[in-house]
Parts: C-alpha cells; sequence; structure tokens
C-alpha cells in the first residue's frame, strides 16, 4: 500500500511537473496563431520526452549512471566537452528564461522594477531549494504546477467543436515557415532536455533500482503523457478564446486571461499560481541540471541528499547558475525571446545527448536483461530520426520566420 | 588480476569513487611506465582538470592548457597509484578514502562555510 502510494505521489509530480515557460509560450501562441491545426505536434514531443526519459531512468536505475556520466564515458573527453558546453549554454538561456519568467509574473501580482522581481524570486528559489530535501523540491513544486489544469478546465468550459479538435491531430501540411516553425517549437518545447537530465539524476538521488523500472515507465508513460495534456489544454483554450479575438499572447501575462474569461477572479489568480509554481519549478530543475551535467563530467561529488556541505562544487554549481541567469536576464533581453531561442537552440542539441543514451540502453554488456525490448528500441530509433529533422530545420525557421515574429 | 580489460573502454573516463563510496573525480587519463621492447606497467590513474588538456586534438590543447590548467601533478593532476584500485564496475573503487589520496581537494575549501549555513 505505502508502495502504490508512493508511486502514485511521484507520478502527479511528474503530471505537475510538465510545463514550463516554453510549453505555455509556445502552446498558447500556437492557438492563438493557427487555431486547432498544431495541435498534432504536442503528442509528437510529449511521446519523444517519454521514450527518451524512460530510457534514461533505466539506465540510471540499473546501472546507476545519469545522462553526463553516459556521455563521459560514450563520448570519452573531447567530445564529450563539446557536448557539456553546448548542453550549458541552452540550459543557461532556460535558467534566466525562466527566471524572467517568475518576475514577469511577480510583476503581476505587485507593482515593482522587474529586475528586483527577479532577484527576490531567484532567492526566493535559492531558499526553498536550500531548505527542502530532493523529493520535497521535486513534489512541491509538480504538486503545485497541477493547477494549471484550471487550463484544460477553461478549454472544455467553452464547449469545444470535438470534431475540429479531432482534425488538428492531423498534418495539414501547410507551407507557411511560421506554422512550421511553431510545429517545431512545440515539440522541442515538450522535449526540453534538461528535464532528462534532472530526471536521470533524480533517479540516482533517489536509490532507484531494478525493482523500481515499473515506477520509471509509469513515470514516463503516464506522468508525461497527462503532462501532455495540460499543454493541449492551453493550445485549445487559446484557440477558442484567443484566435477569434485576434489577440496576439505576445506577453506572459496574457496567457493567465484564458483562465479569467471562463472563471473571473479565481481562474485568474489560479491561473498565475499554477504558473508561477510550474516556472519556478522549471527554473530549479534547470539550474540543476546545469550543475549536475558539469559535476557528472568532471567527476565531482553531486546531489542533494549529499548536502551542500558534502557536494560543495556541485552546490557552487547551481547557485552560479541562477546568479549567471539573473546577469543575462540584466542585459535587457525580452525573457520571451529567451525562452523561443532557449526552446528552438535545445532541440538543436538534444540529439548530441540522446544518442550515447540510446546506445547504451541498447548494450546488453551494461544493462543485462533491462537493456531496451523491441518497442523502446523502434520508438528509440524512429526518435532519433525525428530529433534529427527537427533540429536540422529549427535554426532556417527560426531565422526565416525571425523567431516567430513573422 | 590475470583478467585481460579494455584500458580505454573499462577504464578510461570512468567516475572513482573512495572506500567511503564518495565520487572524487574520473579517470582523466592512465599513466602506463616501461621503456620501449620492454613489458609496460599501468602505474596509476591520472585526475584532476590538469590532465585534460593532454587529451583534445592537438590543435585545441594550448588552448586546453588555458581553460584547464597545466600538468601539475600534485596539484591539477593527483596520480592515484593502481595498487590502490580495488574494483572496477560501474565506478572505480579505490581502497583509500579521497581525503588520504588527495583527492577532491578543492571540495574542502568549500565545505565549511556551506556547513555553517543551517540546512546545508
Amino acid at each position: 500500500m505505502k508502495a502504490i502510494l508512493r508511486v502514485a505521489l511521484g507520478l502527479i509530480a511528474a503530471i505537475g511537473g510538465f510545463v514550463d515557460i516554453g510549453d505555455l509560450v509556445f502552446n498558447t501562441q500556437a492557438g492563438a496563431l493557427f487555431g486547432y491545426e498544431l495541435l498534432w505536434a504536442v503528442p509528437i514531443g510529449v511521446v519523444g520526452i517519454a521514450v527518451y526519459a524512460e530510457m534514461s531512468g533505466r539506465v540510471a536505475a540499473v546501472t546507476k549512471r545519469p545522462v553526463f556520466d553516459v556521455i563521459r564515458m560514450r563520448m570519452g573527453l573531447s567530445t564529450g566537452l563539446i557536448v557539456l558546453v553546448a548542453s550549458l549554454f541552452v540550459n543557461l538561456l532556460t535558467v534566466a528564461a525562466e527566471i524572467g519568467g517568475v518576475a514577469i509574473l511577480l510583476q503581476l501580482f505587485f507593482d515593482a522594477p522587474f529586475m528586483l522581481f527577479a532577484l527576490v524570486g531567484a532567492l526566493g528559489l535559492i531558499v526553498i531549494i536550500w531548505i527542502t530535501p530532493f523529493e520535497g523540491i521535486e513534489r512541491l513544486f509538480g504538486y503545485l504546477g497541477l493547477i494549471l489544469f484550471v487550463f484544460v478546465a477553461a478549454a472544455l468550459h467553452e464547449h469545444p467543436d470535438w470534431h475540429a479538435v479531432g482534425g488538428g491531430f492531423v498534418p495539414n501540411g501547410k507551407s507557411s515557415t511560421l506554422y512550421w516553425y511553431f510545429a517545431v517549437g512545440l515539440i522541442a518545447a515538450a522535449l526540453m532536455p534538461y528535464e532528462v537530465y534532472f530526471y536521470s539524476s533524480g533517479a540516482v538521488e533517489e536509490g532507484w533500482k531494478p525493482s523500481d523500472l515499473l515506477v520509471n515507465r509509469l513515470n514516463a508513460v503516464i506522468g508525461y503523457g497527462i503532462g501532455g495534456l495540460l499543454s493541449i489544454g492551453l493550445m485549445m483554450a487559446s484557440a477558442q478564446l484567443f484566435e477569434p479575438a485576434g489577440v496576439e499572447p505576445d506577453h506572459l501575462g496574457t496567457v493567465p486571461l484564458l483562465a479569467q474569461l471562463p472563471y473571473g477572479e479565481t481562474g485568474l489568480v489560479l491561473a498565475l499560481l499554477g504558473m508561477l509554481f510550474a516556472i519556478g519549478g522549471a527554473a530549479v530543475d534547470a539550474s540543476f541540471a546545469a550543475a549536475y551535467s558539469i559535476a557528472q563530467f568532471a567527476g565531482w561529488e553531486w546531489g542533494k541528499y549529499r548536502r551542500a556541505s558534502g557536494a560543495p562544487r556541485f552546490t557552487l554549481a547551481w547557485l552560479l547558475f541562477f546568479a549567471l541567469g539573473l546577469a543575462v536576464l540584466m542585459t535587457g533581453i525580452d525573457p520571451l525571446d529567451l525562452t523561443e531561442y532557449s526552446v528552438v537552440l535545445s532541440v538543436v542539441a538534444l540529439p548530441l545527448t540522446y544518442v550515447p543514451v540510446l546506445l547504451i540502453a541498447r548494450d546488453r554488456t551494461f544493462m543485462g536483461e533491462y537493456a531496451n525490448g523491441p518497442v523502446a528500441r523502434v520508438l528509440g530509433w524512429v526518435y532519433l530520426v525525428v530529433l534529427c529533422v527537427v533540429a536540422v530545420a529549427a535554426i532556417p525557421l527560426l531565422l526565416a520566420t525571425n523567431a516567430g515574429g513573422g | 588480476m590475470d583478467e585481460r580489460f579494455d584500458l580505454a573502454y573499462r577504464l578510461l573516463d570512468e567516475q572513482i569513487v573512495d572506500v567511503d563510496g564518495r565520487r572524487c573525480g574520473r579517470v582523466d587519463d592512465v599513466e602506463l611506465i616501461g621503456a620501449a621492447g620492454e613489458p609496460l606497467r599501468l602505474s596509476g590513474l591520472l585526475t584532476g582538470r590538469g590532465a585534460y588538456a593532454a587529451r583534445l586534438p592537438r590543435r585545441l590543447r594550448a588552448l586546453g592548457r588555458k581553460l584547464f590548467g597545466d600538468d601539475v601533478r600534485g596539484a591539477t593532476v593527483q596520480h592515484v597509484p593502481w595498487s590502490q584500485v580495488d574494483e572496477m564496475g560501474a565506478t572505480v573503487r579505490l581502497l583509500g578514502r579521497a581525503i588520504d589520496l588527495g583527492l577532491g581537494r578543492e571540495d574542502r575549501g568549500l565545505q565549511r562555510p556551506f556547513g555553517r549555513i543551517p540546512g546545508g
């Protein structure tokens, strides 16, 4: 019974931890611009993150090796270093974007300068991380992120035309570059790699063993699957409320209106809180992901379970990423632009970290009986192709559409 | 050990763990000793950022030395005698403690200040 409860609690956290600023931005913008027409891109991204997370969680549970451990071992020092630098760069943009998102949301509650709230938000998150154990961090932000289901309720409240919704799950071969830019952005936003570095390192933090593989599979399939519903809800609500009105959500503060229109003040506050915890949690995950990457690459002691004094350089690394994120924001770059760049550049770097995980997950010398079965094998290779196509298409589309600016 | 093993595949780049299970570096290089035509002996593991530059492509080594530091034994690179290696599996486990082998030094300076903060 206790075991079932533990599984359920972890699963709920996985659902709530799925959405970050990238999903919020791309899903609402896609809905506002193209209605239901881009819904098909969401499941492609969600299945992709589930495949990648399942493999990396399984590798971590069986071999005790999280993603950057695998990268260093399989790619060696020189190639591994290139992958590390590329990952840290996009990770930094992500940390900055998420802190910026937190600051924008705080500004909607209180009236004060943006940079002050960025600083307050970052310090608040640092204090929460410092005093909370690993599982507590994961659950706190995961559970409170579930408030985002208010957007799913808003989508259903408007009595969607289910026939049109169903049609959105079939790509319609439009020739507009903006349409394809958003398709790539939606897939990329669901597939943010920092989530996987965090997830696989978390498996080691929590001491997963092969007996935890069922939990891993449930987290990947059900946790991310239901998490994907949040994205679909956002896009549907935006398609119903923003598209007909011609609203272009080019400010993060526009997004909560999706809940305010049907539910008034309560909806607005719920939406803001849900977004605050989802984005704040993502800032934590992304800065930890960066610290995990460096520590695992260099062989330093790491992990929240070691406490700050037990893993000092790891601790210094995540603190540094909060500081660097703030420094990026101080340049005055718009957090929404940062979000788009971080999402699109992430997907360009993604195959670099996906390939070593795929190679070790299928390797019987490391994985024994837990190596990729037929389903994981087929999906693993199919997604390698999908990722490469998306990665190659991402930059030209970013430039051609001026980052979605048209 | 009579067993044959692949130095690059099984040893190089692996995580080093001390007798207490503390992570204390990676096998950034290995040191072989011996003259031409004579049997080579694996004298030990090298770990630390000072060992990075030598493993980069030739053209990038100067840059590597600038970024990660020169190879200074006892400072940027630690030599762990092969006789100290207890086991090779998912990690390379040592017989001694990191502190006695000069490993994880950079962590030590920060340990106390972090430990002083409540919750650290």
